[in-house]
């Protein structure tokens, strides 16, 4: 047992450090997403020359071939931002979709290129808002001469305005569910970003869209690739959700110092430390369930019920932090000019990105105890 | 990082394997013996037998206390034979630090960090041989949380302090030999100056216990009546008792870390997999999966505090924080889950009926829960430490007092 960062990962975490403190720091960042202009190009570009999309990937791809807890340190800096933009659903799961599934052709092609940040595959898996699981997935992908048409629409896809293609995930003629890639200038193609207590997604629809052979991801079985992918995937966008965790945590903590009321700062009052003790316990519930998840991942153990365990507390952790940090900032935090609020629109949204924590219990629970009746 | 609890590193391998085959061999005859967390509550003294003789046998080859050094009765060993310990132990749903109910535990680390040289060779050694029961004694009837306001007086006189006062909600139905106590030493000094902490062989005379008969069993009042403590039971020095107090309860408070696992989700699991309504077993329905999953996941977080503070025990970095999260958190859930056995099983979690457990002692978790929201403090005074620590509406941090 050793609980510590490695050397590399702890300069790992500087690196990140540093770059969010100078390129996204809190004043342009709170703007950001209270203009909703979350993706931003050129913060895309520098971390492509810092090596940190694909990083997971073998080098000959472009990638660094971290292990997964290098990878998740970098992200949780990144989520301490939070930095927007789509370094995770590009990055690292798009990245891992094709790494997995493509044929050498499609990996040597399109990995590189979206290591260099040119190009941001962008998943499109369910039809279903209230739904995730092969089940929500009813777009369909028919066989027509000379490839395939794409027709149906995807409610939910987060970093969507980011893409310059889709992974979208469909059903083909024999039922089973393919991944196809699809150029975001294709026609047929429209976003429509979703406005409200959301940020950075949008609905896209796919409207009789040509797709080439070539762009077949998979001809099948497209669902237990994104599950296995997922497993890799997913406790980086945890570890990004922790880092999150962490940054309301400190800044929660400060404000209880020097925030003044009724004669003394709140943090004297038991009542306003009691939030700070549930919003620890949210922090850390997170942090272990998901670096002990990457530790079992990074060390080839079996992992998959560790995995759904992290999304769900993670999920779930990031969105009762900033419930309790809300409950310490009162009418300031629910500015949009705040950070807190930042964190609370992302934190709804990545409750819902690649299924809610009460989906991830359910998988967790099948992955230990299989019903009988399945 | 790394959460593994058994990556032995070269040279280890062959100790887990001494200790597995050691265990084997001294385990044996207690098949039929119930290793739940209730014992002590339960009166068994077939069970605590077994387990005074186990500890002592365990004791003599230093392995109560194995990273202790060797003069004072440990096996001078690394944390890597500790880990083979723990986990060996483990196996058998039994726990180190709890071979029978003594707290030496606590006790020992304690004088190892204040006592002196003479105390530490005369103390010790029998603690980790496994013959000493210690109870913590420092509850008082006007205090409660507030340990501080000690109303037991040990007063000097010459080479003894006598030893006048009243301790509340302490030990358990068997006799202690030491009994570990906070007292005031100078009655006109100031708070936390005027304490000092003594280690009391609880045959002196003077001593009256008187049993109590509480929610989690047989507690017990001690009565101190002109008691003459010889004065070198005294640990850390004339009025220092606070700065004793404080290692004291930093370990207890959940600085301790553990690194066993509680059985409790999968004996819930094994119940629901047995228990069939309508033909179907109640591990099939919807609602039992998801309250078994709030279950495990609350336990498995707990599981993850416990280890942190089991690691930065022992790698002597006190966590600043993670004693009092921990243990606010453990009770709260515990809480929880009392209720979640019982959406889930019925009146058999408020039953105690071997014959419907068997191993398994549903009705203990479910008493634990509102029946341990405040043992050794309230679940305010978690909070409050926790405070303090992280520096809540203070511009300096209160520092975790270091522990051995």
């Amino acid at each position: 047992m050793d609980l510590r960062l490695s050397e590399t990962q702890e300069m790992f975490k500087k690196v990140a450090a540093d770059f969010v403190k100078a390129e996204a720091p809190s004043h342009l960042m709170t703007q950001w997403y209270r203009t909703k202009e979350t993706f931003r190009p050129e913060l895309y570009r520098k971390a492509a020359g810092l090596g940190w999309l694909g990083m997971l990937l073998p080098e000959q791809y472009g990638g660094a071939e971290t292990s997964l807890t290098d990878c998740a340190v970098v992200f949780e800096e990144l989520g301490r931002g939070p930095v927007p933009g789509p370094f995770f659903s590009a990055g690292v799961l798009a990245a891992q979709i094709i790494f997995e599934g493509g044929s050498e052709e499609q990996k040597k092609s399109l990995l590189p290129v979206l290591c260099k940040g040119e190009s941001i595959p962008i998943p499109a898996i369910a039809d279903k808002a209230a739904y995730w699981g092969p089940e929500a997935v009813e777009t369909s992908l028919a066989g027509s001469a000379g490839g395939f048409v794409l027709d149906g629409s995807k409610r939910f896809v987060f970093d969507a305005e980011a893409a310059s293609s889709f992974i979208v995930a469909a059903r083909a003629e024999n039922g089973e569910i393919a991944l196809v890639l699809v150029d975001r200038a294709s026609a047929g193609v429209s976003i429509r970003p979703l406005v409200g207590f959301l940020v950075s997604a949008a609905e896209v629809t796919f409207e009789k869209v040509k797709v080439p052979g070539a762009n077949v991801i998979a001809a099948g079985g497209g669902w237990q690739l994104l599950a296995s992918a997922l497993e890799k995937a997913l406790p980086i966008l945890c570890a990004y959700q922790v880092g999150a965790c962490q940054e309301i945590f400190d800044f929660t903590v400060e404000y209880t110092r020097t925030r003044v009321v009724f004669g003394q700062p709140i943090g004297r009052f038991q009542r306003v430390q009691d939030h700070c003790v549930d919003l620890s316990i949210h922090l850390d519930a997170a942090r272990y369930a998901t670096y002990e998840a990457l530790w079992k991942l990074d060390s080839g153990l079996p992992a998959r019920a560790s995995v759904h365990e992290a999304k769900a507390v993670a999920s779930d952790g990031y969105y009762q932090a900033c419930n309790f940090a809300h409950m310490v900032f009162a009418g300031p935090g629910t500015d949009y000019g705040h950070p807190l609020m930042a964190h609370s629109v992302l934190a709804h949204t990545l409750y819902q990105y690649l299924g809610t924590p009460p989906h991830h219990k359910r998988q967790m629970m099948d992955a230990l105890y299989p019903r009988a009746t399945a | 990082m790394d959460f593994s609890l058994q990556t032995d590193p070269p040279g280890i391998a062959g100790f887990r394997k001494e200790v597995r085959t050691w265990l084997q061999e001294n385990m044996r005859g207690a098949e039929h013996l119930r290793w739940s967390a209730s014992w002590s509550t339960r009166e068994d003294q077939e069970e605590y037998d077994f387990r005074r003789n186990l500890a002592g046998k365990l004791g003599a080859k230093g392995w109560l206390f194995p990273m202790f050094p060797k003069e004072y009765g440990g096996a001078g060993f690394t944390i890597d034979h500790q880990m083979v310990l723990e986990t060996e132990m483990d196996r058998y749903g039994l726990s180190l630090n709890h071979v029978f109910y003594t707290l030496a535990r606590i006790v020992a680390p304690v004088i190892l960090k204040w006592g002196t040289e003479e105390q530490k060779r005369e103390f010790l050694p029998p603690m980790a041989r496994g013959e000493v029961s210690v109870w913590q004694v420092l509850t008082e009837p006007q205090g409660g949380s507030d340990v501080a306001t000690c109303q037991t007086k040990a007063i000097r006189e010459g080479d003894h302090y006598v030893v006048n006062g009243q301790k509340t909600m302490v030990g358990h139905h068997l006799p202690p030999e030491f009994l570990w106590t906070l007292v005031c030493t100078n009655p006109s000094g100031a708070r936390h100056e005027n304490l000092g902490w003594l280690h009391i062989p609880a045959d002196l005379p003077g001593i009256t216990i008187q049993h109590m008969h509480l929610m989690m069993g047989i507690k017990n009042t001690v009565f101190f009546d002109n008691c003459r403590v010889p004065a070198k039971y005294l640990v850390g020095g004339e009025n220092n008792g606070w700065r004793v107090a404080n290692t004291h309860l930093e370990l207890e408070h959940g600085g301790e870390g553990r690194v066993g696992v509680d059985p409790l989700v999968e004996r819930a699991v094994e119940y629901c997999r047995k228990t069939k309504v309508g033909g179907r077993p109640l591990m099939e329905d919807d609602r039992v999966r998801e309250t078994i999953a709030d279950m495990m996941i609350e336990l498995n977080t707990l599981k993850r505090f416990n280890q942190r503070n089991f690691w930065h025990r022992f790698t002597r970095k006190p966590h600043p924080y993670g004693g009092a999260q921990q243990r606010y958190f453990q009770r709260m859930a515990r809480l929880r889950n009392g209720e979640r056995l019982q959406q889930i099983m019925g009146c058999d979690a408020l039953v105690q009926d071997l014959s419907v457990h068997e191993v398994v002692d549903f009705e203990y978790a479910v008493r634990t829960g509102p029946g341990q929201l405040h043992g050794g403090g309230t679940l305010d005074t978690d909070r409050l430490v926790f405070a303090r620590r992280v520096g809540l509406g203070r511009p300096t941090k209160e520092k975790a007092p270091e522990t051995i």
